[in-house]
């Protein structure tokens, strides 16, 4: 390193380096901390000098350093570095608090062994100690620190440090007086005092401390509850705290109320964009109303609502960002104050350079695709608002941790950059289960990657431990127990092409499932019941009416197979069945802005699930089925058979007809004729909407979740009728049912699992209580509030209201017969596991069939949203 | 192996260090991972007490080393680091601090991702190169300055080309003329001039008829900058086919 002389330094060769004043330190490493040599060339007094003493101070270890020239012989400079050792931290011991507070405070002031014992270090300690507890209401706190030097042989230079803490009483508001107010009650103005409340005998559950900095802010939520009323000069001309004793206070507040005043002209000035008019409309305050300065101020610019209709947003969002808004008093006279807003509208500033840190794992392109503010646009506040709104909502990134940097803010060529700084979360699941249940053990292996890369699939590098950061979704399940299998494949890609948004998604899906043999307690693997299945799916964001709509359409094809199987859920027990369907879809989603717990916003979706008309051009003639020689019942010669039922519900044949007996139809002919390729069409509507009830800051928050839903099953020939397929099944949890035959549970708490048949039901109809209903209704109330919404674990309590039933047919159809129940549960979100749940659900009506209400059910919900 | 167990049970320093030292260079002969691996958990034992003593300058080194050789280079560059800023003298600074720079280049992700580290690399490296200009290693450093600096520039092109992709042309012209502005050198300097003017031909003719004529008059603007800066260049042939219709278009209006 080069080195300079300072004023009229000369050079010397540094001879010998004594250290003295050392305690802790050997002699050595404090030379080789200076970097200082024997025979190396410095200046006296000089740069490097200078630099070295920096060096040692900065270490934060010595309490005083000095280097003196001890002596000079020609140009050989001997030194000697003096350095005093700033003492270590050996014990530290609080008194006068307990032991869980003293672990707290030692953890927070860093009070650990070794730590340096400086003067800063005593002061932060005693103030931060005495904040802690006046916050807490004791005013009176004292605090003393001692430190006492560890007396050992080893000259160690250690203190202990004792702590004590004199927390005194806590002190509590005796009495609160208020005087000088005619206009406004003292009841309306104690109101006001938010956190500065009188001790009263039924505030048991709160205590009324008196917390300075709290009074301070509450005094200043007084004069507004004035301002609001018209009174702008309303003031606390004195404010005392008189003690009462040790451990209460009274105040008295005294107060100026001054006249009552009112709006007079409004004029805006400088506003050259927008006219007069359109700005009296977003301001909505007219000449004659009662003077509100709380109110004058929101609708200027409202701090608290980022998204709020006022006047600076109107600015703010159409590229003003440099948009000044000031409303002056021009002249008072009486109780009238005349105003000028003046405005200052500046340039139109455009987003020059976005920008995104903090992507470890998500790449650039899934992040720059959804964002809202694209260089050489407009500035809009509302875009960047809406931008970091929905890069939370991807699942990749903490939601509550997201946030837009501006950057190189230029007036003059009217340029903003934005930098958005993000932090990954987890967004993979893995589901590994192992239960008993049904009559064997059921095992379950589900894997879920939430922000895939199939790119990276065959890259080696990637594997960190996978190849992720595309978003796009792979799914992969497999579950099998002794009598069932089932697997499936799911991958989806929000971004097809990755021109627009259009989420292609494709699944592949096999079930086997087969009969259960209670005899012998085991599956026999002769009797089976397979379905294969293939969905393709593309769901394309639209522009028109607005983007929170998303249209989508699928083809999907299944393909059943029964051999040898006979429930009560087919009339044939060897078969086939393909169901080839088209279904399209139209959602509309502005919730927000964390998908766990969305505050506000509604989701709305209609649903058209449909088959090709086949019976319009195949000329079957599905009513007379029964007349046709081909789906007579007949015996294994061929030769047609008169016949009865037997105990799984076929009819088998017993004899020959005689002559003169009518042919009867073979049902499981018949039904294999009507299902050989599934005709129906299947309509659903839901809908649901969330509002803040009570926000208390933040996301903590009382929201209120109602939501609909319909559905409907229909057949385009009612001589072939509504297949036993895709029917919805009302109750319970809602959750995946075994039968594949493209059922629908519908979640309906307060009863049990698919038990909510349809009410009209009776003994003689067609159905059994295996079938599915053709429509359904269910309405629901539910009221959520968050316990904690941290990135590891959100969680959220709920309690709900709900309605529903499900019918046979339009002619059936009684809006308010309804199976209704109320309840309260649960919800735990993790990353890594996806949603659980429990729900407590009490039934007020009976089940279809049976005659008492229904009670008490509990419900547990894993990976699914009600 | 029981040997091994013994010595890191041991309380001797010195055993402790000589075997430390054999098996670090064995390790860096045979390029065994497993001995690098057992060489530094004693290096770790070790660091606390020899820290501001005479040897505590080889085994910081040492300890940096290993950890560079395992290719734990965020643990690598910053005692690298410390090694350079405690022992100024040393006569192993120019090589601690060049793999102390090393170390951050190979921090660096994938050009899609976070560029936090390559920053930091080319900030190391710059520092290296400037300190250390008659070093040997001078060449390589350069070359991976370079690497670094281009892997930013295809950072910032990636995502420009993004915008023309999705059909953001206003998005992607001021991105490609950020980008023209701010990498001079750029292997994508030519790319960014033929998008750009891609971009602003395709914004000019999905414009509305009175927008029409200042637009394509930008658009050929950005044709000209790219005829006189690339005459020859790879996508010659698409800009006057682009060119051709802005000026029949133009007649048109």
């Amino acid at each position: 390193a080069q080195d300079l002389p300072l004023a009229n330094g000369k050079e010397y060769t540094i001879g010998e380096i004594n250290v003295t004043g050392t305690i802790s330190y050997n002699e050595q490493t404090v030379i080789a901390y200076t970097g200082l040599k024997k025979g190396e060339k410095i200046f006296i007094p000089g740069d490097r000098i200078s630099k070295v003493l920096k060096k040692l101070w900065d270490i934060g270890h010595f309490s005083d350093i000095n280097i003196y020239v001890t002596s000079i012989e020609g140009d050989v400079a001997n030194l000697e570095l003096e350095i005093q050792e700033v003492p270590a931290l050996a014990n530290v011991r609080i008194q006068g608090v307990k032991k869980k507070k003293q672990e707290e405070l030692i953890k927070e002031n860093k009070l650990d062994k070794g730590v340096r014992v400086t003067e800063n270090l005593e002061t932060t300690t005693r103030n931060y100690i005495q904040n802690t507890f006046r916050e807490d209401g004791y005013l009176n706190t004292k605090v003393a620190i001692n430190t006492v030097p560890v007396e050992d042989t080893l000259n160690t230079n250690l203190v202990n440090m004792v702590i004590n803490v004199d927390k005194g009483e806590r002190v509590k508001i005796e009495d609160i007086e208020i005087i000088g107010n005619d206009a406004l009650s003292d009841a309306r103005l104690k109101r006001a005092l938010k956190k500065t409340k009188e001790e009263k005998f039924f505030r048991f559950w709160k205590r009324s401390k008196f917390i300075p900095e709290e009074y301070e802010a509450d005094k200043e939520k007084l004069v507004n509850v004035y301002k609001e009323k018209g009174f702008r000069d309303a003031r606390i001309i004195s404010d005392t705290l008189i003690r009462i004793d040790e451990d209460d206070v009274a105040l008295k507040l005294n107060i100026e109320e001054g006249n009552r005043y009112y709006f007079g002209n409004i004029e805006f000035i400088g506003n050259s964009v927008y006219s007069d008019r359109e700005l009296q409309r977003i301001l909505g305050i007219s000449k004659g109303d009662v003077y509100n300065g709380v109110l004058l101020e929101k609708q200027i610019a409202d701090n608290t609502k980022p998204d709020a209709n006022d006047l600076t947003n109107l600015y703010q969002n159409n590229g003003y960002l440099f948009s000044n808004i000031n409303p002056v008093e021009v002249k008072v006279y009486n109780d009238t104050i005349d105003f000028e807003i003046r405005i200052r509208e500046g340039k139109v500033a455009y987003f020059d350079e976005i920008t995104v840190v903090g992507n470890d794992k998500t790449k650039d392109h899934v992040i720059y695709r959804e964002m809202r503010t694209k260089p050489g646009h407009k500035y809009s506040k509302e875009a960047v608002v809406r931008t970091v709104r929905e890069l939370g909502q991807l699942g990749f990134f903490d939601a509550e941790n997201l946030s837009p940097d501006f950057k190189n803010v230029d007036q003059n060529s009217g340029t903003v950059d934005l930098e958005y700084s993000v932090v990954e979360a987890g967004a993979s699941q893995i589901e590994l289960q192992g239960g008993y249940g049904g009559g064997g053990f059921v095992g379950t292996l589900g894997l879920s990657f939430n922000n895939f890369s199939l790119s990276g699939l065959f890259d080696k590098e990637a594997y960190k431990p996978l190849p992720m950061g595309d978003g796009q979704t792979l799914s992969l399940r497999a579950q099998a127990s002794t009598y069932y299998q089932t697997y499936s494949l799911s991958f989806s890609e929000p971004w097809w092409g990755g021109k627009k948004p259009v989420r292609l998604s494709t699944s592949l899906q096999h079930t086997e499932q087969y009969s259960y043999d209670y005899r012998n307690r085991e599956a026999d693997k002769d009797k089976k019941f397979s379905i294969s299945g293939i969905t393709l799916g593309l769901a394309k964001r639209l522009t028109v009416p607005d983007d929170f709509f998303v249209l989508s359409t699928a083809v999907a094809f299944q393909h059943y197979n029964l051999s040898n199987y006979n429930t009560g859920l087919f009339t044939f027990g060897d078969g086939y069945s393909n169901n080839f369907s088209l279904t399209l879809g139209l959602t509309r989603d502005n919730t927000f802005s964390n998908p766990i717990f969305p505050m506000g916003g509604s989701k709305f979706e209609v649903i058209a699930k449909v088959t090709p008309p086949y019976s319009l051009f195949n000329d079957v003639d599905y009513a007379n089925l029964a007349d046709q020689r081909e789906f007579q019942l007949e015996n294994e010669f061929g030769v047609l058979s008169q016949g009865e039922y037997n105990s799984v519900g076929q009819l088998v044949p017993t004899r020959p007809l005689r002559p003169g007996e009518t042919p009867l139809g073979d049902p499981s002919k018949i039904d294999q004729e009507k299902y050989k390729w599934l005709e129906f069409y299947k309509i659903k509507f839901n809908g649901t909407w969330y509002n803040t009830l009570y926000n208390f800051g933040g996301s903590n928050s009382i929201v209120l979740r109602t939501h609909a839903e319909y559905g409907f099953l229909g057949a385009y020939n009612n001589d072939r009728g509504v297949p036993p397929f895709e029917r919805f099944y009302l109750g319970g949890d809602g959750m995946g049912t075994y039968s594949m035959d493209g059922r629908e549970a519908i979640a309906m708490r307060g009863y049990p699992n698919q038990s909510l048949i349809p009410l009209d039901r009776g003994v003689m109809s067609r159905e059994t209580d295996n079938d599915g209903a053709t429509i359904y209704n269910k309405y629901s109330l539910e009221l959520r509030y968050p316990i904690t919404l941290k990135p590891a674990a959100s969680i959220f309590a709920l309690t709900f209201l709900e309605a529903g039933a499900s019918y046979d047919g339009f002619r059936d159809y009684n809006p308010f017969q309804l199976n209704r129940s109320a309840g309260a549960g649960l919800r735990i979100f993790m990353p890594a596991f996806g949603l659980l749940g429990i729900d407590f659900g009490y039934g007020f009506d009976p089940i279809p069939g049976e005659t008492q209400r229904n009670g008490w059910e509990t419900h547990f919900i894993i990976g699914q949203q009600f | 192996c029981g040997e091994y167990q013994q010595v890191l049970k041991s309380k001797d320093t010195a055993v402790k260090y000589s075997t430390a030292e054999k098996l670090y260079n064995e390790a860096k002969e045979e390029d065994s991972r497993r001995k690098y691996r057992k060489a530094l958990r004693l290096f770790e034992q070790l660091m606390p007490e020899f820290r501001g003593k005479p040897q505590g300058q080889k085994l910081s080194f040492l300890y940096a080393d290993t950890y560079y050789e395992l290719g734990d280079y965020y643990l690598a560059g910053y005692q690298f680091e410390r090694f350079v800023e405690t022992y100024p003298e040393s006569e192993k600074l120019e090589e601690a601090a060049f793999k102390g720079a090393k170390s951050y280049y190979f921090l660096s992700p994938p050009y899609y991702l976070d560029q936090t580290e390559t920053q930091q690399g080319i900030t190391k490296l710059q520092g290296y190169i400037n300190r250390f200009p008659e070093s040997e290693k001078m060449d390589e450093a350069n070359t991976l300055v370079t690497e670094l600096r281009v892997k930013l520039e295809k950072k910032a092109y990636e995502i420009a080309k993004q915008y023309h992709h999705t059909e953001n042309y206003i998005a992607a012209v001021t991105a490609f003329d950020n980008f023209i502005s701010d990498y001079p050198g750029s292997p994508f300097r030519e790319q960014a001039f033929y998008y750009r003017l891609e971009s602003a031909y395709l914004y000019a003719i999905n414009s509305y008829a009175y927008a029409m004529p200042e637009r394509l008059a930008k658009a050929r603007s950005y044709y000209e900058d790219y005829q006189r800066y690339y005459p020859e260049g790879e996508f010659i042939e698409l800009a006057n086919a682009a060119i051709k219709d802005i000026e029949q278009k133009e007649q048109q209006l």
